[in-house]
């Protein structure tokens, strides 16, 4: 018994930097997913020089995504913190330490998840409330925040909650580069006690976790039902 | 001056024309039905007075001032400005959603800044009233029958006190023993002398309550009159074929 105490003050300590990163990545990837779902459903404007930055902006984006959602995150984790170093140039201010290398991977790689199901998500706004908004004289802007926005949400939650899951338990890929998660730690364990039962304290530990979100965004989907 | 001058307008969806040359002229407190087959442009006329197609030519003035000129249209802001005292109920009611009845109906005079807030929740209350609803008030708007909700539609529009309310086939989504209701909250505007366009395929509805028809067919006002001249004694062939299709 006091083996599994002393396993769960190690785990506790793996658990702080998974939580830390989910933390971090669910902070800033979602409003780069909303911007980036903006940008992927705006209607080209008029005049030749805008529809060209226009155009470029869009390509731009399109390609973040299809890199994103096409290459392993692992992948990405391992070209943030050893590759982005080597860049010709630029390679000198973008040398990162291992959590904020892994950080932004994350962060760039769940934005643009993110970014898909949030445009799903306004794809999904019926036609006739924009329509409805623009004869009530209400501006492109408010719109957006004040009509568009909130049936989105609505629309978009269960594809979030969804996502943010498979994030919480996507955070163990930071052991390539070298951090102790919760899932390094207990596998230390394992291999120092070669006792297995620590994998069943540590799924306990990430089922508490994806049960909290569940509760969460049980609450949230609630809040935004009309 | 008419309140709404429209000279030559156009309109086409790619090689479509659907809006050939439209000239008409809208007396202030005009009550006006338009009429037409499906496909004779009469939803696309009626949403081009409010900017939600784009004309491809001619002029459309709106209480002396032009929201299209030559098929040009100035800013976004001046063109808000110049559809302020217009508003539009639609078929498909569009509600928002998300907000209940109350805050349906506040939400564009509140951003307006049209006036206090307490003095927009007052109008809301009173403006439900009129419409027969002011128990649904907190209601949201998907507890609400097709009936209902087109009430609401309506009393949203006339928050914003327009001059001039366009009706885009307002019970065409509606089940025949819901229409009633709606055309009577119409008909009870009629008398107070707003400016009204409906596009409707109600034809007793029509000759009964609008002072103007217009017969729009292939893209061209094919008649223009009172309800007695544009329907009951007309001998339009093409009004004819019409009116025996709706009958």
């Amino acid at each position: 018994m006091s083996d599994i105490a002393s396993w769960v003050s190690q785990m506790l300590i793996g658990c702080k930097l998974t939580i830390e990163l989910f933390a971090i990545t669910l902070i800033f990837s979602l409003p780069l997913g909303l911007i980036l779902s903006f940008i992927r459903i705006a209607r080209s404007p008029k005049g030749a020089i805008s529809k060209a930055i226009y155009y470029c902006i869009e390509w731009i984006v399109s390609g973040f995504i299809l890199i994103m959602r096409g290459t392993p995150l692992m992948l990405q984790i391992f070209f943030v913190y050893f590759g982005l170093p080597y860049l010709p140039v630029i390679g000198k201010y973008l040398t990162f330490d291992r959590f904020p290398a892994g950080a932004i991977a994350f962060v760039l790689n769940y934005g643009a998840y993110y970014a898909e199901i949030f445009r799903g998500g306004l794809l999904s706004v019926d036609k006739g409330q924009y329509e409805a908004s623009k004869v009530l004289g209400l501006t492109p802007t408010q719109t957006k925040f004040r009509i568009v926005l909130p049936q989105m949400f609505r629309i978009a939650l269960p594809s979030v909650a969804n996502e943010t899951i498979i994030l919480l338990k996507d955070t163990a890929l930071i052991t390539a580069i070298g951090l102790s998660d919760l899932l390094k730690v207990t596998t230390n364990i394992v291999n120092r006690t070669t006792n297995i039962s620590a994998f069943a304290v540590a799924a306990v530990f990430y089922l508490i976790f994806s049960y909290i979100l569940t509760i969460i965004f049980q609450k949230l989907e609630k809040k935004f039902d009309f | 001056m008419s309140i709404i001058e429209v000279r030559n307008l156009k309109k086409s969806f790619g090689s479509l024309e659907v809006l050939k040359d439209i000239s008409i002229d809208i007396e202030k407190g005009d009550i006006v039905a338009i009429l037409g087959p499906s496909g004779s442009g009469k939803s696309t006329f009626l949403r081009s007075l409010i900017d939600l197609e784009e004309i491809d030519g001619g002029d459309i003035c709106i209480e002396g001032k032009y929201l299209a000129k030559n098929g040009i249209y100035p800013s976004e802001k001046e063109k808000r400005k110049i559809l302020s005292k217009t508003g539009m109920v639609f078929q498909h009611f569009n509600l928002f959603p998300h907000l209940n009845i109350k805050k349906n109906l506040m939400l564009a005079p509140l951003l307006a800044k049209q006036d206090s807030r307490e003095n927009i929740a007052e109008l809301a209350k009173e403006t439900l009233e009129k419409v027969g609803l002011a128990d649904k008030i907190n209601a949201m708007p998907s507890t609400l029958s097709g009936g209902q909700k087109q009430r609401v539609a309506i009393a949203r529009a006339l928050m914003l006190r327009p001059d001039i309310v366009l009706f885009d086939e307002p019970t065409s989504a509606l089940d025949p023993e819901l229409t009633g209701e709606v055309l009577n909250v119409i008909r009870e505007l009629a008398k107070e002398g707003n400016t009204m366009l409906i596009v409707t395929h109600e034809i007793g509805f029509a000759s009964e309550v609008a002072n103007k028809i217009i017969f729009m067919e292939d893209g061209y006002i094919q008649a223009v009159g009172t309800p007695n001249e544009v329907i009951i004694n007309q001998t339009n062939e093409r009004i004819n074929a019409f009116l025996n299709k709706v009958k």
